[in-house]
């Protein structure tokens, strides 16, 4: 018998004020396209986003394999397959170029296989290297499908495929070049699980799940087609932090935020004229770093950005990690300080420099997580998160006494 | 009239006696303990403010953590009560504590005293509790995160106290649930006592009747919702 891949135990799930699942429950075996259907509102998209790790959980557990993903208690590992995701909506920056997204996608698992193949099917070679921004509603449907099924096909071993009406925006040559890869896919030992309304992708099932009547119906057995070859080989795994970093060189996203913060204290300082001879040594330690300070209160210009098409939660799905600037605060920190050191008091002390670079990433990063921690809230752009960056005035005033 | 509403008159009276016999009664500190002994005067505001303060804070963790571990729609409002009150009277202390440090020290603020930050830093997160949740719908995600920040901000309110006995720069230490609250004249005692006596029954009635509003919010919200066909 094949491996279960995925297993939901009597799993609850609230949103908003509702209980929009409740006792469920789900085995996916390993050779398995279990098709979620129901009407609008039903639960589909709960299901699987709770399958991917995405929503918590307020009664029972989530298995990967042997591995609990999630369960009620808040915990989360990760996966310890491949794991393919598309969402309802595409889950990329319009930053990223077509190739880049869809050799990370794979990178994110460590294997990588030839997009050539894959982006001919779907008429897109002329596009690899455009930005996602460029493309139009459909053909970046189309990558975001492709995102999600190329893990698997790069996979050596039976991978996890969760997917969320892939079909939706795709035209009917698209649709059965899907469907004919669900096929592959299925025929290939993965386990896919896919939410859906449309006819052509259900006739791919093995087993029809209604979620309003919580019923399972296993399908007539499928004659397994011969998978076609598509040679994968490892690559290195493909982190947060660096792309994360590579977003931030690409987007200089920095520069907008968090660089102008320290830019204009700086400025600010100097316009004062000469007063640090006048101030004591705790004093002229706090305008020094002040500017790398200001530099991290405005937190990671990413957690924004990763909100375009829910680009944050297809990361957080695949890889439980999201993209963040890693290095980038620290060498912001240290060449603020720096300038100030040589502004404000015209001297260099290697010691003052580095903690200016390890207070703007300590401070960077913390407003950063403040920033993440209020993601899952309907309105997190109208979230007052500002108000709790002064907590951070407390360390920046005991390293400045500290360093005094 | 409501348990809660009773007390919150109750309560109001008695912060305002206290205020009349602040002014009017108590009286005068020395010159020469005091750069400003009429802005002293001011003390007797300040600190029952701070001690409902703590009170609704404790309110806020108790509230948040059942919220959180239990998903108990009673604990829910006490942390919509409590992050309210813990507002009010945050600001009442940080505010009465500004004028009385300006003429005092001549400085409104001191950014070397840690319980003076601190205590700034939860009225802040009083403040993100009910304005982050004025712009949310309600609904499990807004409750959980509010209620992971009401519990996690609570670690300032020991924070806050523990300060009060090690960092003593300028700030005196506390006066209330203190040994040395003895050392003070006994007719300031008496007045700060109905000060903290008031201060706490108007705290505990404002929470009380705060509770009994968000739940007749929450009836109404059920009742539109099934006016619109929801469940």
């Amino acid at each position: 018998m094949a491996k279960a891949l995925l297993r939901l135990e009597d799993v609850e799930v609230r949103r908003g004020m509702g209980v929009v699942l409740s006792g469920r429950s789900l085995t996916v075996l390993g050779g398995q396209t279990v098709v979620l259907s129901g009407a609008n509102g039903s639960g589909k998209t709960t299901l699987l986003e709770a399958a991917m790790g995405l929503l918590p959980l307020e009664k029972g557990c989530i298995h990967h394999g042997d591995v609990v993903v999630a369960d009620h208690e808040g915990r989360r590992r990760p996966s310890p397959f491949v794991v393919g995701v598309v969402l309802q909506k595409n889950g990329m920056l319009g930053s990223e170029t077509v190739a880049q997204h869809l050799q990370c996608s794979m990178a994110m698992a460590g294997f990588s296989t030839d997009i050539a193949p894959f982006l001919k099917a779907f008429n897109l070679t002329h596009r690899a290297n455009d930005l996602v921004a460029h493309l139009s509603q459909g053909q970046a449907r189309k990558i975001a499908v492709l995102a999600g099924l190329l893990p698997a096909f790069a996979s050596p071993s039976p991978s996890l495929v969760l997917l969320d009406e892939p079909d939706a925006g795709l035209d009917d040559a698209s649709v059965k070049t899907l469907g004919d890869w669900l096929e592959e896919l299925r025929s290939s030992g993965h386990g896919l699980v896919i939410a859906t309304h449309d006819d052509r992708i259900k006739q791919q099932a093995t087993h029809l799940v209604d979620i309003e009547h919580d019923t399972v119906t296993p399908l007539e057995n499928r004659e397994n087609r011969a998978p076609q070859q598509h040679p994968s080989k490892a690559v290195p795994t493909q982190s947060a932090g660096s792309f994360g970093v590579k977003m931030h060189l690409r987007t200089m996203m920095w520069l907008n935020t968090n660089a102008m913060a320290g830019l204009l204290t700086l400025g600010i300082l100097l316009s004062l004229g000469s007063f640090m001879n006048g101030l004591d040594r705790t004093q002229q330690l706090s305008f020094v770093l002040a500017p790398a300070l200001a530099a991290g209160l405005c937190g990671e210009p990413l957690v924004a950005a990763l909100r375009e098409e829910r680009a944050g939660e297809w990361w957080r799905a695949v890889s439980r990690k999201e993209p963040h600037g890693a290095w980038i605060p620290a060498v912001l920190g240290f060449i603020f300080t720096l300038m100030a050191s040589v502004s404000l008091q015209n001297q260099i002390e290697p010691v003052v420099l580095l903690v200016g670079g390890l207070l703007c990433f300590v401070v960077w990063h913390g407003v950063g997580w403040v920033q993440r921690s209020t993601q899952r809230l309907a309105r997190p752009q109208a979230v007052f998160v500002g108000l709790l960056t002064p907590v951070l005035i407390l360390p920046y005033a005991l390293i400045a006494g500290t360093l005094a | 009239m409501k348990l809660g509403e009773t007390l919150l008159f109750l309560g109001f009276a008695g912060v305002g006696a206290t205020l009349l016999l602040a002014f009017l009664w108590v009286p005068s500190v020395s010159f020469n303990a005091f750069e400003s002994p009429a802005a002293q005067r001011i003390f007797y505001w300040h600190v029952p403010a701070a001690w409902a303060a703590f009170i609704a804070f404790g309110g806020l963790f108790v509230g948040s953590a059942g919220w959180l571990f239990k998903r108990s729609e009673t604990m829910w409002r006490l942390h919509v009560a409590a992050s309210e009150a813990g507002l009010a009277t945050g600001l009442m202390t940080v505010w009465s504590g500004c004028v009385w440090g300006a003429a005092e020290w001549g400085t409104p603020w001191d950014w070397t005293d840690v319980r003076l930050n601190t205590f700034g830093l939860l009225t802040l997160l009083a403040a993100y509790l009910v304005l982050g949740r004025g712009s949310q719908p309600d609904g499990v995600e807004s409750r959980d995160t509010f209620a992971a920040f009401g519990m996690y901000g609570f670690v300032l309110v020991p924070t806050t106290y523990i300060a009060t006995w090690i960092w003593t720069i300028r700030h005196p230490p506390p006066l209330i649930a203190s040994e040395d609250a003895g050392s003070i004249d006994l007719d300031m005692r008496l007045v700060l006592y109905l000060g903290a006596i008031s201060f706490t029954t108007f705290i505990i009635g404002h929470m009380l009747s705060s509770m009994r509003l968000t739940a007749l919010e929450q009836r109404l919200a059920a009742m539109q919702s099934t006016q619109d066909g929801g469940v």
